[in-house]
């Protein structure tokens, strides 16, 4: 059995340089995130309702959603904002519901789904903005 | 494992164990044909220079990989496939491989994952970490 892994906690590190160093702190996200999936099926009893693969496509579903960014700041703090996510999890401070309403069924709740302002027609954009166009 | 990542970029003689090195013996097409049983029992083989997985390992390899490219069951898959000529862009390779973590019950280090590319450095790799592994 490889040897359990367990989330540290590093305080945040300075920002990436450049888009590699960016891409690894993300690959390093997303495999301390599916290391985590064990500990989280553990947690919140969820054997029965999902495999571990559809919890990994969830993740990875995520991150590809943002995989068009390109300014290594914003990722940064959209990792940021990932690992304060996985720590909430892993640190039991959600409930079984919340993880199985985010990540197990279908695009989870409504706000999150898709990525912003993909698709939409300029006619609502414009109409959102302001009301003379 | 420090001196094993470090000691596969040189080429030292081969009684410093090192199983990357057999990677250079690959090549010739003609070491294909002995088998990786044989070198199984000895534990204090060091060198290997068996080069071949055992095709067990290469299948739930493909059907790990058939699965998370959500290829049909019927797609040709070669152990020289590529992940990136089946359509699988980096964040699919590094998802495999970590199916594959779960599903052979080992660690891949993150040094060793860079160099996976096609699936027969896969079960390769795979086949490595699981006779390294202590006997549970």
């Amino acid at each position: 059995m490889a040897a359990p892994f367990t989330l540290r906690k590093i305080g945040v590190p300075p920002n990436s340089a450049n888009l590699t160093e960016a891409r690894r702190r993300v690959f390093d996200f997303f495999r301390a995130a599916c290391r985590s999936i064990p500990t989280i099926m553990d947690i919140y009893n969820l054997q029965d309702v999902v495999a571990p693969s559809q919890l990994r496509f969830a993740i990875s579903s995520q991150i590809r959603n943002n995989a068009h960014v390109t300014d290594p700041k914003v990722i940064d703090l959209l990792l940021f904002k990932g690992m304060e996510e996985l720590t909430d999890i892993v640190d039991h401070a959600k409930q079984r519901h919340h993880i199985i309403g985010q990540y197990v069924v279908g695009e989870g709740l409504v706000q999150n789904t898709g990525s912003k302002d993909q698709g939409k027609s300029d006619f609502l954009k414009n109409f959102y903005t302001s009301n003379y166009f | 494992m420090a001196s094993l990542s470090a000691t596969s970029l040189s080429f030292k003689a081969p009684s410093i164990q090192s199983t990357r090195i057999s990677q250079v013996l690959r090549k010739p097409s003609s070491f294909q044909s002995i088998s990786f049983g044989g070198f199984q029992s000895s534990k204090s083989l060091r060198l290997q220079i068996s080069c071949a997985a055992k095709p067990e390992t290469v299948q739930k390899v493909s059907d790990i990989v058939k699965e998370q490219l959500a290829l049909s069951a019927d797609t040709a898959l070669t152990a020289e496939s590529k992940f990136s000529a089946l359509g699988a862009d980096s964040l699919d390779t590094v998802e495999i491989v970590m199916a594959l973590e779960e599903k052979f019950n080992i660690s891949v280090e993150e040094s060793d994952a860079q160099n996976i590319t096609t699936i027969q450095e896969a079960a390769d790799l795979i086949e490595d970490l699981v006779q390294k592994k202590p006997a549970a």
